[in-house]
């Protein structure tokens, strides 16, 4: 168990900035993941830590002592390659048991440490075993065993699971969550995938041309992302761009591409100008759909504020597809020509079909705000 | 309907087995062909006629004496202490070429391996580049380099780390470096080959496991390596033990071929013959020891 504390890492080839200004302290015991789309400086930023990319400035510490000097074999960490990286002409056993032997543990020693490393990946009786007879699965389970063998001060796993198939991966995702609580290492876990960061992770660290954006917990970053980049990677949703039109002491007026004027409440007076553009972000979980849209119709495409401050937007719209994806049921809907979408639970797809006049409506406080810049606008 | 349904998919799948099982032997055997009837006329048939050679007797009148059988020439061959000290001498060559081949050879092919771009190109071209010119005339190119009036014995000298030059040529020394220089390509190439097909993850897992650099060299990169380090030492061996132009160009000590060339200018081919029987047996005994050593220190290189 380790604490890591990275202090403004930087890493450049030639011209290119892959990681910049990169701080983050990682907790004793923790799993923290590092998400962000390909290119991002996630994996370089784990190298670092691993000692197999030499930062062009800052600094690296683990439990308070400087490594930023140390080669990889000198820092004991150990990474979980996205191949695995086993050595094909070594047996299972020996591939598990190889960082033992370099730490000069006694062959006895290093034999039974690494046959309890493969029990506890359910690899039990595949010492002997050709690692390139295995099964992706497999050999990722060896790799963690060959990884978690010599007590790492920290576990680094560069994206492990990608290459495996769906069903699997969700497997490995929930095995690798209970190994981390069985032995209480500091994991960081590199990975482009957003389930998995919100499966595995007690932090999730979110990065963005080469740049940490944001560090905190998974309901954290998904409820309160920092910008604009964090909304659209978490998940789907719709954006929709506005410009403010009035403002008011707990309300932002704003007139949006779908052609309604929406209400955004804030507590006290919000941080926007009039003439400020805006986009918004329509989440498919927080828009109901009311399917009697005629009967219902806005009128004059005017927001209601209600009685005890709560404000409900709503805008009518014609369903232009429906997509059927299994346990959800996601329906296109062009609202005065723009396009969003809004989806229901499977089990409560009513009987709504392209052509259908539906009402979509959300609570107005649901709705999160960014400048052109991409920053989040506190409401 | 559904007979000819059935019937259809099973005779297909008959005749793509038919044509499957043809191909696997037939067409191998064609495609062979070429290379076995090369093999057969200028490797196997001179061999017969050789070894027919090796055992006739000598003859005043001509090279050997036709429609003889003896074995007087392997007896002289085998009681010659010049022979045996020829032989000795040979594969004294063969090893330190070897040797120095394979090791500066699977350094070359890693730093091949591990440079990007200009560089990589660089060292791949000047690998390459001496295969350009002619044996002979590379070799000769080593007598006013390495001779007591030479490039590096003046170069030596002038720095003041000789007092007085040194005979590299003509002499053991010239005779190691020139083969060097003539083997040392193939010897690249054939590591480089291999190299060129490793995940270099795997070295950085070594490393990351706290294999220092030497020892993830020896641990991952040398057992992988061994296909090609074995191609190495065997192209490096035989064609060293079996030199003749680096040791006639730049020595005057007699090597295998050098003395057979001797014999078969004295009109002794039965003695030829046999020496190169003799040298060929032990040739095939080496490569045979080579690829078993080197097989096993590659295959289980140690246990955990």
């Amino acid at each position: 168990m380790s604490e890591i504390t990275l202090s403004e890492l930087e890493k450049q080839y030639g011209d290119t900035t892959a990681v910049e200004d990169v701080s983050v302290d990682i907790r004793d015991g923790e799993l923290l993941c590092l998400l962000g789309p390909s290119g991002s400086g996630k994996s370089t930023t784990l190298r670092m830590i691993a000692g197999l990319e030499e930062p062009t400035s800052g600094q690296i510490t683990i439990d308070g002592i400087d490594v930023t000097a140390q080669s990889a074999y000198e820092r004991n960490t150990s990474t979980v390659f996205q191949d695995w990286a086993l050595f094909p002409h070594k047996t299972v056993l020996e591939n598990v048991a190889f960082g033992l032997k370099m730490r000069d543990v006694p062959k006895e020693q290093r034999r039974e440490r690494a046959e309890s490393m493969l029990e506890r990946v359910q690899m039990g009786g595949y010492g002997d075993e050709d690692p390139t007879n295995l099964s992706g699965g497999q050999k990722q389970r060896v790799a963690l065993a060959r990884s978690l063998a010599v007590n790492p001060d920290v576990l680094l796993l560069d994206e492990p699971l990608s290459n495996l198939d769906k069903r699997l991966r969700e497997d490995m995702q929930i095995e690798l969550r209970e190994i981390h609580e069985d032995v209480e290492e500091t994991f960081v876990h590199v990975t482009h995938d957003q389930d998995e960061a919100f499966t595995l992770a007690d932090r999730i660290g979110i990065m963005n041309e080469g740049k940490l954006i944001q560090v905190g917990e998974p309901t954290e970053v998904y409820e309160n992302p920092a910008n604009r980049f964090i909304e659209g990677f978490l998940g789907d949703t719709n954006f929709v761009e506005s410009e403010v039109v009035r403002v008011t002491d707990d309300a932002a007026y704003v007139e949006t591409e779908l052609g309604y004027e929406l209400v955004l409440p804030s507590d006290g007076a919000p941080d926007v100008a009039e003439g400020t553009e805006l986009t918004l972000s329509l989440r498919p979980e927080v828009l109901s759909i009311e399917q009697d849209a005629a009967a219902d119709a806005v009128e004059g495409h005017e927001q209601p504020v209600l009685a005890d401050g709560s404000t409900v937007n709503a805008v009518v719209g014609t369903v232009e597809n429906v997509l059927y994806r299994g346990s959800t049921v996601r329906y296109s809907v062009s609202v005065n020509g723009t396009s969003m979408f809004a989806e229901r639970t499977g089990t409560n797809t009513g009987a709504l079909t392209a052509g259908d006049e539906i009402r979509i409506e959300w609570e107005g406080t649901d709705v999160l705000a960014f400048r052109p810049d991409g920053s989040r606008v506190t409401l | 309907m559904t007979e000819t349904a059935t019937r259809i998919p099973t005779s297909l799948a008959a005749v793509r087995e038919r044509i499957a099982g043809q191909s696997s032997s037939n067409r191998a055997l064609l495609l062979m062909a070429p290379l076995l009837a090369f093999e057969l006329l200028v490797f196997v048939i001179p061999f017969f006629i050789l070894l027919r050679i090796s055992v006739a007797e000598s003859s005043p009148d001509f090279v050997y004496a036709e429609g003889t059988v003896s074995l007087e020439a392997y007896a002289s061959v085998l009681t010659s202490d010049l022979v045996w000290s020829i032989v000795g001498y040979s594969f004294l060559i063969g090893v330190i070429v070897t040797v120095l081949s394979v090791f500066i050879g699977l350094f070359y092919a890693y730093a091949i391996w591990r440079s990007t771009g200009l560089i990589k190109s660089l060292l791949l071209f000047s690998v390459v580049l001496p295969l350009l010119t002619t044996l002979v005339i590379r070799t000769y190119a080593f007598q006013p380099l390495l001779s007591p009036t030479g490039t590096i014995n003046e170069l030596l000298l002038s720095l003041g780390l000789l007092s007085e030059p040194i005979a590299f040529y003509p002499g053991t020394v010239a005779v190691v470096i020139g083969q060097l220089y003539i083997v040392l390509p193939y010897a690249v190439l054939a590591i480089y080959s291999v190299l060129a097909t490793m995940d270099w993850h795997v070295v950085e897992a070594a490393r990351d496991l706290g294999a220092s650099r030497p020892r993830s060299i020896l641990e991952v990169v040398v057992p992988q390596a061994m296909p090609g380090i074995i191609v190495a030492t065997v192209i490096s061996f035989a064609w060293s033990v079996g030199s003749y132009a680096a040791p006639g160009v730049l020595s005057n000590n007699l090597t295998f071929a050098i003395q057979v060339e001797d014999m078969m200018y004295g009109m002794r081919y039965p003695e030829a013959g046999a020496f190169s029987v003799l040298m060929l047996l032990l040739m095939l005994a080496c490569i045979a020891v080579i690829f078993t050593v080197l097989n096993r220190f590659g295959g289980e290189f140690d246990l955990a």
